[in-house]
């Protein structure tokens, strides 16, 4: 058991590494675009309100697997040259950041209509209410929806690493050692006690933030 | 964008049977989805008994069980399962498969892209179903028990016909995430609509492959697959959302999450 580890420890390692990298690149993409579309969804103005529902319907329904063909080998196809990494990081940046916006907009739901209206009396621009007043509230009530969808992330970035070769993450690196040790349960062990340190480590973080700055309603 | 819109690249569509090609693949993850979810919600229920269950030993075990498999990659499951299920179960399959299943669902590997599917989903929905029936408020069972209802009679006629209802909307909800989910298994070479895409991308145009002589650029075969999934879950989601808001005005019951899944979806709807 414990020889598959030591014996590939390295290849563990750097999968490990890569998945973690693959996971804060793409976590960064998900909260800026989320924000965005969120910021876009409660907008005073109807044509950003719906082009807000568009992008959020279209990324939450369409698998994660066709946005990576879509971005690598799609866009390939149509030569524009474009790497791995940023075709895997923008694929699942894309995809999680319609569920932050879905977060984030039942944040903004959760913070008074009475305090938008005082902002805006004072004489703040709809974008400064937003930015000063309503967000950091609303980034403070969603801190456990984000935990669900960072941890969902963590496991999608296994499909970003099945489906394009050039990104070798923790799944890849356990079939490698698989391949080369025939010890396919060993190998598929260890692989899965590091996504599952991942998804503790996001869990452990999380709760933190919680506790801190959450605010209940 | 020119090349994106350019009524040549889309021309593939309307040519030889490619349109039906890729519909009656389609067909295929939407028969994988429903097996796979009607396994999950009964599989996940027993998990959810078991992680309510009186003996502590058993609950544990049950809280373990369920944690694990749904923090856990589903294509880590698929893949894994692909590898190790005995080729003996794998042949029985494909010879004792019944003949109305489609040729992709009677396949050698189809037993383990279902089993991940099930796996994973049943640890999730037993989630979603604990946090269902424990939202319940105590006094329903204390009263049924103080009715002279044995533990089965509180369960069966009390607690969960209540618990259930409260998780329609995030059940729903998963059924989405299954449905995307079930283009995982093209992974393991079964052929649903992601793999015939690819299929299609490289043998139309080529007549060495047997295709014709127009082109399926994969850009557009694949931006056409993910509208048909935006399609189905679309219908989907609509759909959750009129339960939502049946439910919510028969009963005006305190909302419980459950963590973990893509999206938070409130166990039982307050408003």
């Amino acid at each position: 058991m414990f020889d598959v580890l030591t014996e590939n420890f390295d290849a563990f390692a750097s999968g490990l590494w890569v998945t973690t990298r693959l996971v804060f690149a793409s976590f960064v993409v998900a909260l800026v675009l989320g924000t965005v579309v969120a910021a876009l969804r409660v907008a005073p103005v109807r044509a950003m309100q719906a082009a807000g529902a568009v992008y959020v319907e279209i990324f939450r329904n369409t698998p994660l697997l066709v946005l990576l063909f879509i971005s690598f080998a799609g866009l390939r196809r149509a030569e524009v040259d474009i790497s791995a990494w940023t075709a895997g990081i923008a694929s699942l940046g894309v995809y999680t950041s319609a569920y932050v916006a879905e977060a984030l907009r039942s944040g903004v739901a959760a913070v008074s209509r009475g305090q938008i209206e005082a902002g805006l009396s004072l004489g703040f621009s709809y974008a400064a209410v937003l930015r000063r007043i309503v967000l950091p509230q609303a980034f403070r009530t969603v801190i456990a929806p984000l935990a669900s969808v960072t941890i969902a992330m963590v496991k999608n970035s296994a499909i970003v690493g099945a489906s394009l070769l050039a990104l070798p993450d923790l799944l890849k690196e356990a079939r490698i050692v698989n391949s080369n040790t025939f010890q396919t349960t060993e190998a598929f062990f260890w692989a899965a006690v590091g996504y599952l340190l991942l998804t503790a480590t996001a869990t452990v973080v999380f709760r933190a933030l919680e506790s801190r700055y959450a605010i209940h309603r | 964008m020119g090349y994106l819109f350019d009524p040549e690249n889309w021309e593939w569509l309307g040519t030889d049977n490619n349109l039906r090609f890729l519909l009656e693949a389609f067909l295929v993850n939407l028969e994988i989805a429903v097996i796979a979810m009607v396994l999950a919600l009964a599989i996940g229920l027993g998990l959810a008994l078991l992680s309510i269950a009186g003996n502590a030993f058993v609950r544990r075990g049950a809280k373990v069980w369920v944690d694990v498999f749904r923090n856990l990659p589903l294509i880590f499951l698929i893949l894994y399962l692909a590898l190790t299920i005995p080729e003996s179960v794998r042949d029985f399959w494909a010879d004792n498969a019944p003949g109305f299943l489609p040729d992709a669902l009677r396949s050698r590997l189809v037993l383990a892209g279902i089993g991940g599917l099930v796996l994973y989903n049943s640890a999730v929905l037993a989630e979603i179903m604990r946090a269902g029936i424990l939202s319940l408020d105590r006094g329903q069972r204390e009263a049924a028990a103080a009715l002279g209802m044995s533990y089965r009679q509180q369960m069966r006629f009390v607690v969960l016909p209540q618990g259930l209802r409260r998780m329609v909307p995030a059940t729903v909800s998963q059924l989405i995430t299954l449905n995307k989910d079930t283009t995982l298994v093209s992974i393991i070479a079964i052929q649903e609509v992601v793999r015939s895409g690819r299929i299609l991308s490289q043998t139309a145009g080529n007549p060495f492959a047997g295709g014709g002589d127009v082109e399926a650029p994969i850009l557009q075969v694949m931006i056409f697959i993910g509208l048909l999934f935006v399609l189905v879950n679309f219908g989907l989601s609509r759909l959750s959302r009129l339960l939502e808001v049946r439910e919510g005005r028969r009963t005006a019951a305190p909302a419980a999450s459950v963590a973990g899944v893509e999206e938070t979806v409130a166990v039982a709807e307050a408003r």
